[in-house]
């Protein structure tokens, strides 16, 4: 006997490659997604500090907008920067 | 005589009398009181009267004019017990039962009658006794009246004072009689409007019925008329209303005014009774309302009509005189066919026969309406029949009550699946919002259902299924198949939107009901923004929500039964599950069902990523030589990519993938994390489905299973045997999940399970070139036979099933036998005839709630039908 494969449907989750589950700023898990947004993913991607530290990129830029001055990881109190 | 004369002594005209006067007084009064006797004993002799005049003369002259009355009517009195009453009663004295011979009726009537006709002549000559010694002085229709007032007091007493007891029903009995012969004369043309389309045109109908009418009357020959008279006049000159009038005349006239028309009247109601109940019979597809009115025209009004034309209709005997005409006068034609002006009597007539009818077929019909609304929306007709009964009789109440112990009777029990309580539960919301149209008494029906629902383990599974699922595994649905009850609640809603106007209209219908109601509704919110389309009305979903309790529950229940299909089935359709989420958003709100978005975003993104992949990727194997002979190829291949936090716990058990499948995975997961960088994939290896074709010397099956399944017979392609333990290790799974996902292969006949050296380790060996056993039904050659593996279900409850299931399968042979030749059968009946004949090979031993879910089984796959709790072939 001999089996052919016609179709082989696997299932997959995915996640972030992040050290945290959940973001410092809303609290939310990274593999769901921000206050603001309705689908993970693509649409509320995470970001990184030069400090390491990841965010939901709409939670980042809401907390750097706020700031009067230069803006600090929530985390970690370093001047936040991008990761490049 | 002597104690009449002191009776009526007067001394103070004693007193004045002198010996001449009494001498005067005793001579005329012994002449009197003979003459009387001549008069009244003599047989319709006459010729006394002279003498009797100037008697009565002499005693008026001494003021005595009383005396003489009292004694005459005593007298009369007397003789009539005599003469007439005891005679009467001596006719029916020979009849032990209550059914006397017509003839003997009439005579007896007859010879009374005379009688009193005779005592009334002498009455006469006495009136005209004391009118002319009176004459002028005193008004002449004074005597006439009082002393015939008197008279008739009299025989109604002396009658009254003899009456055997079963007179009522003798005269009961009579009415019948004559009624049954009536109807027969106009039964005949009775219109049976089985076509609802003759309610339009009553006019044809009422013509049609003209002429058939004069056809039956010319050959039944026992009607005096010899022309075709109008319908309504037709039944003055017919014989048997004569008859029946005059014997009414008669009876009144002796003074049985109420007790005859007690008598017509229950002979009457009786009948109508049965004529209802024969109508109305079991068929619920016609309606029967206008059809039992038609013959009340027919029958019983015409024979009224006639009887109370006979009788002179102004003597109305029913006290009550009010403005009851009202619903009637504004059409009479209609109504009374051939009757110009309905007599306020026969009006009346007409409302209680209607009443009656209407409450008559009503019990009837909630006596059944289990059986309707299980017909439903077949059953319509009744439904509508029904609703109008009530609204004239106002016994909702009655509804409630009997329905609910009808429910409680014959669903709410152990037999009955819950798919059919649910699908009874919505037929009955369907039906009843005609009748109830605020849901009033909807909630006192539906609270013992969803009570009863409440406790059932699959309840909300099944709930879920039925609302989004157009197969939904009932069979009673008629028509709408292939559309889930949330479509059809959508498309309700649509339509009810569009038939707004009509909506003025029905609201009149439901101030109607709830003012004719007893119960109270819940107020109505007054929006003013609002129109009246929007008072509160049936809300099915509402009540169907109402079972569990709490819609998030639904939902829940929904996104899990959602993850299974998406994720093990490969037979579902994107589009269906989307338009199904978006009636849910409609129902339960944007938010509620937002995981639920999301999950299927997911499979749609999926799509989109898997081409994504495969049109870039760099397949490892490909380069090298391990795309032989077991290789698989990355266009066989596509992966769901989920959004693990907003879909349900998967449970996802261990297992090794076929090394090819392995590699595939991995490639694919590479390219996705380059391509979504920092995002990874993880997999879950025993979700899924595989599609794979089992090629043999001589056949090729197809099947769609699981990966395990895939993983399992992979392996048999190098060695055709293998140990449980062995093969389990060998695919990473453990042993017992391992034995009980084997079970598949081997119910297809590809693999042979025996025991090995081990007896705790079984030995399974690839049936390769055995010959088609016929366990999977595929013929030589044929390479298109596919076979979707069903899942055999995570959790041990289900497994179970399946185990007993297949045991039962060898009855089911069995079973459709005995239904074939019972057509019917109860559970235990099945049980014991099982119990009694299936003694060996193998021997039947299952217990009665195992057969019992084993023939909803049946049901469910439409073999069977449960009604009443009784087991059906399905036709
Ligand atoms: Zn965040
Ligand atoms: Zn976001
Ligand atoms: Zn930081």
């Amino acid at each position: 006997m001999k089996v052919n494969i016609l179709q082989w449907h696997a299932v997959a989750s995915w996640t972030w490659d992040a050290q945290d589950e959940t973001c410092g700023i809303c609290r939310m898990a990274f593999d769901g997604c921000c206050p603001a947004c309705k689908l993970p993913g693509d649409d509320c991607p995470l970001i990184w500090g030069a400090c390491n530290h990841a965010f939901h990129l709409h939670c980042i830029l809401k907390w750097v907008n706020s700031q009067t001055s230069q803006a600090h990881c929530p985390m970690c109190r370093r001047e936040w920067q991008f990761k490049g | 005589m002597a104690d009449s004369i002191s009776s009526v002594c007067n001394l103070a005209i004693l007193d004045k009398l002198s010996d001449g006067s009494i001498e005067e007084i005793l001579e005329s009064y012994n002449g009197f009181c003979a003459a009387t006797d001549t008069l009244l004993n003599g047989a319709g002799d006459l010729s006394v009267g002279p003498q009797f005049l100037s008697h009565v003369h002499g005693l008026c002259k001494h003021g005595l004019e009383s005396l003489l009355r009292d004694h005459f009517l005593g007298a009369l009195e007397r003789t009539f017990e005599k003469n007439g009453a005891l005679k009467f009663w001596r006719h029916f004295e020979a009849y032990d039962d209550v059914s006397v011979e017509e003839e003997v009726f009439y005579n007896a009537l007859e010879e009374i009658s005379l009688e009193k006709q005779y005592q009334e002549k002498c009455l006469l000559i006495l009136v005209h006794a004391l009118q002319s010694y009176n004459h002028g002085s005193h008004d002449s229709n004074d005597y006439r009246v009082e002393l015939f007032a008197k008279y008739q007091m009299s025989v109604s007493s002396v009658l009254m004072a003899t009456l055997p007891r079963h007179f009522p029903e003798i005269l009961h009995w009579y009415f019948k009689g004559r009624l049954e012969e009536l109807s027969t004369i106009m039964g005949g043309d009775f219109p049976h409007d089985d076509d609802e389309d003759d309610d339009d045109d009553d006019d044809d109908k009422d013509d049609m019925d003209l002429d058939d009418k004069c056809k039956v009357s010319y050959r039944s020959g026992q009607m005096e008329i010899d022309e075709c008279y109008p319908q309504g006049r037709f039944l003055d000159n017919n014989k048997l209303v004569n008859n029946i009038g005059k014997v009414v005349r008669d009876l009144r006239s002796l003074g049985f005014t109420s007790m005859t028309e007690d008598a017509y009247a229950s002979a009457i109601f009786l009948f109508l009774k049965a004529k209802v109940h024969d109508l109305a019979g079991d068929d619920y597809r016609i309606s029967v309302l206008e059809s039992i009115k038609g013959w009340i025209q027919a029958v019983p009004l015409q024979f009224l009509h006639a009887l109370l034309a006979y009788l002179g209709d102004s003597v109305s005997y029913d006290s009550v005189s009010s403005g009851l005409k009202s619903p009637l006068a504004s059409c009479p034609s209609t109504f009374y066919p051939g009757i110009d002006t309905p007599s306020e009597g026969l009006v009346r007539w007409q409302l209680r026969l209607e009443y009656f009818a209407y409450e008559t077929l009503q019990d009837l019909r909630i006596t059944k309406l289990f059986e309707i609304i299980v017909d439903y929306p077949d059953s319509s007709p009744a439904i509508e029949d029904l609703k109008q009964c009530l609204e004239y009789t106002g016994q909702h109440s009655k509804l409630v009550e009997s329905f609910i112990s009808a429910l409680r009777y014959r669903l709410l029990t152990a037999g009955a699946s819950t798919n059919d309580i649910l699908h009874q539960y919505v037929s009955t919301i369907k039906a009843l919002r005609t009748i109830d149209p605020a849901g009033v008494f909807l909630e006192a029906v539906g609270e013992p259902i969803r009570d009863y629902l409440r406790g059932r383990k699959d309840t909300i599974k099944c709930i879920v299924t039925m609302l989004t699922d157009g197969t939904g595994g009932n069979p009673n649905v008629s028509g709408n198949t292939g559309d889930s009850l949330l479509e059809e609640l959508n498309r309700d809603e649509e339509n009810q939107e569009n038939a707004g106007l009509d909506d003025d209209f029905h609201t009149d219908d439901k101030q109607a009901w709830i003012n004719a109601s007893r119960w109270e509704p819940d107020p109505v919110e007054a929006d003013p923004l609002k129109g009246s389309r929007n008072r509160r009305k049936v809300d099915i979903l509402g009540m169907i929500v109402g079972i569990i309790g709490s819609k998030d529950q639904l939902v829940n229940e929904y996104r899990v039964m959602l993850a299974e299909k998406l994720l093990n089935k490969s037979d579902y359709d994107i589009d269906t599950e989307i338009r199904t989420l978006e009636l849910l958003k409609i129902h339960f709100g944007e938010s509620s069902m937002q995981k639920c978005e999301i999950m299927l975003n997911d499979l749609i993104d999926s799509k989109r990523t898997n081409g994504n992949i495969k049109a870039t990727i760099t397949q490892t194997s490909q380069a090298g030589s391990e795309l032989g002979d077991n290789g698989v190829s990355m266009d066989v291949f596509d992966a769901t990519i989920i959004s693990s936090n907003f879909w349900p716990q998967i449970q996802d058990e261990s297992l090794n993938v076929p090394g090819p499948v392995d590699q595939l995975l991995s490639d694919y997961a590479k390219r996705f994390n380059e391509i979504k960088t920092p995002r990874k994939l993880l997999w879950k290896k025993s979700l899924g489905t595989v599609k794979l074709e089992l090629q043999f010397e001589d056949r090729a099956v197809q099947f769609v299973v699981a990966p395990v399944h895939a993983a399992i017979i992979m392996q048999f392609q190098d060695q055709t045997s293998w140990t449980s333990k062995n093969l389990a290790a060998a695919i990473g799974v453990p042993t017992d999940i391992l034995n009980r996902r084997i079970n598949f292969w081997i119910s297809k006949g590809i693999l042979a399970e025996s025991l090995g050296a081990d007896s705790e380790d079984h030995v399974f060996t690839l049936m390769e070139g055995m010959v088609d056993s016929g366990k999977n039904g595929g013929t030589n050659g044929s390479i298109e036979d596919l076979i979707v593996a069903d899942e055999e279900g995570e959790s041990s409850v289900a497994s179970v099933e399946d185990q007993l299931r297949k045991e039962m399968t060898v009855y089911e042979k069995f079973i459709l036998g005995m239904l074939t030749n019972f057509g019917s059968m109860a559970l235990d009946r099945i049980h014991n005839t099982l119990k009694m004949f299936c003694i060996a090979d193998p021997p039947y031993d299952k217990t009665l709630q195992q057969l019992q879910s084993f023939l909803t089984g049946l049901v469910s796959e439409e073999k069977l039908e449960l009604r009443d709790g009784m087991y059906f072939l399905k036709k």
